[in-house]
């Protein structure tokens, strides 16, 4: 590690965000003796963060428009207050460009990328073509729009592929063609969807993975060049994009493989000069080729997962690097592996409706404890949940030193965890953690889905 | 009915920690309830209309270069001004949500305010 350093100690942090992540960055912000601003909105009055916190200010009424997602208000009470600095945390203004700019105006520090890179990042053809520069596959494509001679085009990137509309959006203009026989009908009705809901009918192609696993790679970066990755998480199983159960290593990640997901991650931040925490997203083929998805400009939900096979603070971490600080340790110690680990995100939903929102009043709340178990969230006995925010209430992160150790640890966990006067998604967790494709470590993003679908057919048949 | 029995476990009741008493005779059977943990948050009546703070920012009577005296007592217009909530970028007119006398400020000239901080209290 070199370079020089233009270090600036803060002196206090004001966290832009609530529930567990608030907790979680106010954590590390007293280990680290810097004192803390919470915000709040009148809807969070009783909440932990606000106790937490060194000094809390209600920023806004409970709408998260006018609290949460409101520039002015948390700027304001960041200049008010004396903060040095902003952690955005999770979600709320994390990526958002207009934000960090905000805060960087006002002369105190964004714990995060610059404005410039969130906005590069944050388009998504932007941060494709900084991938191809960098050399890190992405999903093949038609790359641009197809004409008359769309036939030569499919064949050059090969079924089963995916037609898109170029001003497309919501699923409308798109079809999953699996074979050559199927193009040209499929292509003429796509066309037509497209035609008729944005007024535009050029089309493009782009390759199809099947049975896909989303797999991401933590990475950090300083100022002065330095960039360390961390072992992959694999996030595959979601719900409707969201995902339930992240964990690391991924059992499907050889170890060659991981060496080139971590190549290709430091590859791309590199190029995008990027300063910060972050994370490269790939989907990963049955056959184990990885495509570039997108970089995630902040901290993540998962990040415990990697804290607890590197061993590392991220949080501390992200403010290190935003303190201007050299990269504390090497790629090697980033990279080690102690132990195996996995978060189930719990949320207060109904996976017995169609996970349905669920919020309410816990009228009890005691979490799974033990050696190699972690409870990241903000609830306590009594506090009522608000209808206004995400339904996360807690993380459930266990750890053990092998994968077989560590699903039995899980459904320890899981059998214990006792949530009264709300539904939760701890059912649904007991349900993954005995499947036998997962348990067998034969994930992909389809799971979930298919275990509500198997779920439905039982329940039909009885 | 006894009435000199319930009005002696009425007086005693109030001196004890209890919600709910019940009490039998032949059947021999006590029932009792004791006081929730938490207590109840107070509740008051008030015929002052509160006037709270629309932002979090600073709190100036009137703009750079103007005054404006608000005296406690005086009378006040529906959507008279009371001044500004400056933030980072924007500055929050602060009006009398309904007219009558100012009977409080509870604010003064450049003070940090929080969202929803009551500024004034006006009597209708």
């Amino acid at each position: 590690m070199s370079g020089k350093n233009n270090v600036t100690s803060f002196q206090k942090v004001l966290v832009a965000n609530r529930g567990e992540i608030a907790l979680r960055i106010l954590r590390t912000l007293k280990e680290m003796n810097i004192k803390s601003v919470a915000v709040y909105s009148e809807a969070d009055r009783n909440s932990l963060h606000v106790r937490m916190a060194d000094e809390a200010v209600c920023i806004g009424p409970a709408s998260s428009s006018q609290s949460y997602l409101n520039i002015d208000a948390i700027v304001t009470a960041a200049t008010i207050t004396g903060a040095d600095a902003v952690h955005p945390g999770y979600g709320f203004l994390s990526e958002n460009a207009e934000f960090a700019a905000a805060v960087a105006k006002a002369g105190l520090t964004f714990i995060g990328p610059s404005a410039e890179t969130i906005s590069m990042l944050g388009v998504k053809s932007t941060a494709r073509k900084i991938a191809v520069k960098a050399g890190v596959a992405v999903t093949p494509g038609s790359d641009g729009v197809v004409g008359a001679n769309y036939h030569a085009a499919a064949r050059k990137i090969g079924f089963p592929l995916m037609i898109k509309a170029a001003l497309g959006g919501g699923g409308k203009g798109m079809r999953a063609c699996l074979k050559e026989e199927d193009l040209d009908r499929m292509f003429k009705t796509a066309q037509a969807e497209a035609r008729a809901n944005f007024g535009d009918d050029r089309m493009y192609f782009e390759k199809l993975v099947l049975n896909p696993r989303h797999i991401e790679v933590q990475v950090a970066a300083d100022n002065y060049g330095n960039v360390v990755a961390f072992a992959e998480r694999d996030c595959s199983l979601q719900r409707r994009h969201q995902k339930l159960v992240e964990e690391s290593p991924s059992p499907f990640v050889d170890s060659k493989t991981r060496l080139q997901l971590q190549e290709a991650a430091c590859k791309v931040v590199k190029a995008a000069k990027y300063g910060g925490l972050g994370t490269v997203e790939f989907l990963m083929a049955p056959t184990k080729e990885f495509y570039f998805m997108e970089v995630n400009t902040r901290l993540q939900v998962e990040h415990p997962v990697t804290e607890e096979v590197c061993g590392h603070d991220l949080v501390k971490l992200q403010i290190q690097l935003a303190q201007g600080e050299v990269l504390p340790f090497s790629q090697k110690e980033a990279a080690a592996i102690k132990c195996h680990a996995i978060e189930h995100r719990i949320n207060a939903e109904d996976s017995e409706r169609n996970f349905a929102p669920c919020p309410g009043t816990v009228s009890e709340w005691t979490p799974a404890g033990g050696l190699g178990v972690r409870v990241d969230s903000h609830m306590y006995t009594g506090y009522a949940i608000p209808t206004y925010y995400d339904s996360l209430i807690a993380k459930l992160i266990v750890t053990a030193p092998d994968r077989a150790r560590l699903l039995a640890r899980s459904r320890r966990c899981l059998s214990e965890f006792l949530v009264e006067g709300i539904k939760t998604t701890l059912p649904f967790h007991q349900k993954i953690v005995v499947n036998s494709d997962f348990v067998s470590g034969n994930t992909d993003t389809g799971l979930i889905e298919r275990m509500l679908k198997q779920e439905k057919e039982n329940e039909s048949q009885s | 009915m006894d009435t000199k029995l319930v009005k002696e476990v009425t007086d005693w009741l109030k001196t004890t920690d209890l919600a709910e008493f019940c009490y039998g005779k032949d059947g021999d059977s006590i029932e009792i309830k004791t006081r929730e943990a938490l207590p109840e948050p107070a509740q008051f009546e008030s015929s002052l209309v509160s006037v709270c703070s629309p932002a979090v920012g600073i709190y100036h009577a009137a703009e750079k270069g103007k005054t404006l005296s608000l005296v406690q007592g005086q009378a006040v217009a529906q959507a008279a001004p009371l001044g500004w909530v400056e933030t980072v970028g924007k500055k929050h007119k602060v009006t009398a949500p309904c007219a009558g006398k100012l009977q409080a400020i509870a604010v003064q000239e450049g003070a940090v305010v929080e969202f929803g901080l009551p500024l004034f209290f006006i009597e209708p």
